[in-house]
């Protein structure tokens, strides 16, 4: 399958396991057999790429059909590409070996803004054109989904449509419009004028942004008879949506290697941070009885011996009692771990502790977000700091004497009090462990606090707050810092230029296109690895450009002002998100949506259902 | 409880697995197959699961052994059969039997080795010269080994290492058949003969593709 060419390369590179698939559960199919062929792109590393859940799901959702084949690729580490260039090897798909510059689809997933030179890069390395205007042909398409698709407006130059919201329907939407417009024989702009009058799609080119002189988005105006407003796609019935059976089984280690089961889809908690939070509303959840069949079969196609149930806020699950008893029935005896990540410290039970004794040990892992009970109510959080050290005691009576806590610094309202708060309350933390009866014998205890950097996102409340500038950041980290009397909390915070440029792409318009392409030309990939980032040449492809980064990081919006995403529709209503935002700089909660529905609007995409209101 | 030898190759794509990864797949496919598989016991029960000489990354091989420890009453074709119907591609079981021979005995492995030149005269230039080279007494390498913990380059002698070694030609190709040291005591990697060969030689390979073949005891006598 793979091509001799690439044979001689392999031997050269570190990993070559990265680049060669044949991997259990891959798809091998016969290219004549198939109408459609779907590179599915991931703008990282096999081993990043590789355990991501939405890419597993939608690599089943289209092999199980018989007239099409996805295929997976993902970016090239710097060894491997520059031998791609050096023997003009074009980027190819793992399972066939083919180049994707032959495909018909090529979809990119946006995790994270700061993949977006990956994407272009891997266009290059392709053999295509980066940019739309360029690909005049009706394939390959160029499509993009994930998170960033909520905002996609600084890839619009790149990206033909983007996908917005749950693909499992809307992908086999796409492989099917474009089944059909190919055996058509249609031109481009057919194809995605057909596309745009389906839910889901958003195709850039096809609406005009003027701007005002100040530089803010005056208007955008729909062509081509597409909607004035994209609606995402959302599936309605989570028992019912296809899950894969099988998962491809790396050969190599990555980074999570285990079953992930998805429990639940959205969170009743509106922490005004958290854009996940929102844009995957409203909650749908998954019954005890279809997650606990679908790990079995994965467990059993797979081999794996862990299983991470999956979710915003796994304590939400109104079935994690069930659920878990029906696990242990079978996962004991096969001597299969099962972890529990996002766990909230307000309904952390002893049961559930008991529970998690039983599998073998991992960490510890709980977010306060932020050191005092004031700004923890500006953002909405709803957790008290006695829950704080109720679950830590009990941790360190079930056993474990290391914990984990995550903060962010630079939350808006944030002073330099609530920064030392964060050192106050892990050291607070650590005394608990001390005065605990309970607590692990001849061990010490270690607590682990990690504190990024906060960066206002698009569709939560608070996307018209400015983002710290780095010096405000750093202050703070310092502060923080400096605030730590013992060596029993260990503190760990994000490098800020990394921030600053996911804070401007993260609420870009069009214009900083233009910033994307130059920073890539003159070398920019990997951004999210500290390694690879070059903050000059980022800097330098800004002044190029003319634009002022600051401009969309470090501004605050009114709630008047056009955003650059306001024509893409997530459900959760605008007034909804402004009323947050003013009681936050109120320091007012908003209790959730199993307490009290807050009438966010996002059931009306979902025909008015919302799960919230179903009893644990 | 008995302990079974297992007999694998490893072909085709599977060749750019390491041998670490080799033993997370194998512990997976056990647990795929459903075999009533020994776990070890303590805190962090797992397969039992022990190979008898690892491969160097990219080589194919006939010749890979794996023991394992099975309880309960399952046969040697049935383990076969099941463990090959849950493998990944280029990864396959030839036999299983009970093992015979300690893995400390093994002293050498049969390599067959596949050179591809740019040319036929390229090709002639390496395997005269090489031919001369295996004749003579002395074949310098470097050699990464170890001094106590610290990590170390030491100078070797490859002809100690080689106990036999034939080269034939076929237009640009070169097909090279050797016995070289193989074991935890003394290793000579063929892909570091080649490299040696190919530095002395001034020569260049195209395509190389190196196949383990057969694993020797200290007695001479095929590993099982």
């Amino acid at each position: 399958m793979l091509s001799e060419k690439i044979q001689k390369i392999l031997p050269l590179v570190q990993k070559p396991g990265r680049y060669v698939g044949g991997e259990l559960n891959s798809v091998i199919k016969n290219p004549a057999d198939v109408s459609v062929r779907y590179a599915f792109c991931f703008p990282d590393t096999y081993e990043i790429g590789m355990s991501h859940l939405g890419m597993k799901i939608l690599y089943s959702v289209v092999n199980r059909r018989d007239d099409a084949w996805c295929e997976r690729v993902f970016a090239p580490a710097d060894d491997m590409e520059k031998l791609m260039r050096e023997n003009e090897i074009p980027l190819w798909a793992l399972e066939s070996g083919d180049p994707i510059k032959d495909f018909d689809l090529i979809g990119f997933t946006l995790q994270y803004e700061l993949s977006y030179t990956n994407v272009l890069n891997m266009l290059d390395l392709a053999g295509l054109p980066i940019f739309v205007a360029d690909r005049k042909e009706l394939t390959p398409l160029v499509v993009a989904g994930g998170p960033c698709a909520c905002n996609a407006e600084p890839m619009a130059d790149f990206i033909d449509v983007f996908m917005l919201g749950e693909g499992e329907e809307s992908t086999e939407t796409l492989v099917e419009v474009i089944k059909k417009h190919k055996m058509l024989g249609s031109d481009k702009k057919t194809l995605l004028r057909d596309l745009a009058s389906r839910k889901g799609f958003y195709v850039p080119s096809f609406y005009e942004v003027e701007y005002n002189t100040d530089g803010t988005v005056k208007r955008v105006t729909p062509q081509e008879n597409a909607p004035a407003k994209v609606e995402k796609t959302i599936i309605s019935d989570m028992d019912k949506v296809y899950y894969p059976e099988k998962f491809v089984v790396p050969s190599i280690e990555i980074v999570h290697d285990r079953v992930t089961a998805e429990i639940f889809r959205g969170c009743i908690r509106g922490c005004r941070f958290c854009q996940a939070g929102f844009i995957y509303r409203p909650i749908r959840e998954k019954s005890a009885e279809t997650v606990d069949a679908q790990c079995k079969t994965l467990c059993e196609t797979s081999g794996y011996d862990e299983i991470s149930l999956c979710s915003l806020s796994t304590s939400d699950y109104t079935q994690l009692q069930p659920l878990l008893n029906s696990l242990l029935d079978w996962t004991v005896k096969d001597n299969t771990n099962i972890a529990l990540p996002s766990l909230r410290v307000d309904n952390f039970s002893d049961e559930l502790v008991e529970k998690l004794s039983l599998v073998r040990r991992s960490g510890l892992t709980f977010a306060p977000e932020a050191g005092t009970q004031r700004l923890r109510d500006a953002i909405n959080k709803n957790v008290s700091e006695e829950e704080v050290l109720r679950t830590a005691n009990k941790a360190f009576a079930g056993g474990w004497s290391a914990v984990k806590l995550y903060f962010m610094l630079g939350l808006p309202t944030e002073t330099l009090d609530d920064v030392a708060g964060i050192a106050e309350l892990a050291q607070k933390v650590v005394d608990e462990f001390y005065r605990n009866p309970d607590r692990p014998k001849g061990k010490g205890v270690q607590v682990s606090v990690s504190a990024s950097s906060f960066v206002p996102k698009p569709f939560t409340p608070f996307q018209w707050e400015p983002q710290d500038t780095m010096e405000e950041l750093e202050a703070k980290q310092k502060h923080l810092r400096e605030s730590v009397k013992t060596k029993k909390i260990h503190i760990s915070t994000h490098e800020t230029p990394t921030s600053f440029l996911e804070g401007i792409l993260a609420r870009g318009d069009r214009k900083l296109s233009a910033v994307i392409a130059k920073a890539w030309e003159s070398g920019c990939k990997f951004d999210s690895w500290d390694d690879q980032f070059d903050f000059d040449k980022w800097k330098q492809a800004f002044n190029e450009c003319d634009i002022d980064p600051a401009f969309y990081a470090n501004r605050r919006r009114s709630y008047d002002e056009v955003l650059p995403w306001d024509h893409l529709d997530y459900g959760v209503s605008k007034e909804f998100l402004i009323k947050e935002n003013k009681k936050a700089h109120l320091n007012e909660t908003t209790p959730h949506c199993r307490i009290k529905c807050a009438g966010c609007g996002s059931n009306r995409l979902n025909g008015g259902k919302c799960d919230a209101m179903r009893k644990a | 409880m008995r302990c079974v030898r297992l007999n694998f190759s490893k072909s085709g794509r599977a060749v750019y697995i390491s041998h670490l990864d080799i033993n997370r797949m194998m512990i997976r496919a056990l647990r795929r197959a459903n075999l009533p598989i020994w776990y070890t016991e303590g805190f962090n029960p797992h397969p039992y699961i022990a190979f008898a000489l690892p491969l160097s990354l990219g080589q194919s091989s006939d010749c890979e052994y794996m023991d394992i420890r099975v309880e309960g009453d399952i046969s040697d074709d049935e383990i076969v059969s099941k463990l090959n119907s849950v493998l990944p591609e280029g990864v396959k079981i030839i036999g299983a039997s009970e093992p015979v021979f300690d893995p400390k005995e093994i002293a050498k492995a049969q390599y067959f080795i596949k050179l591809i030149f740019s040319s036929e005269a390229a090709t002639q230039n390496f395997s005269q010269k090489a031919e001369e080279l295996m004749n003579s007494s002395e074949i310098l390498a470097e050699k990464r080994g170890k001094k106590g913990h610290r990590k170390i380059m030491k100078q070797i002698n490859l002809i100690d290492y080689i106990y036999d070694a034939k080269i034939s030609t076929v237009s640009d190709v070169v097909n090279i058949q050797c016995v070289l040291s193989a074991g935890s005591v003394n290793n000579l990697n063929p892909a570091l003969l080649i490299e040696t060969l190919e530095k002395l030689t001034e020569s260049e390979h195209d395509m190389m593709y190196i196949a383990r073949k057969k694993l020797i005891t200290a007695s001479n006598q095929a590993f099982k």
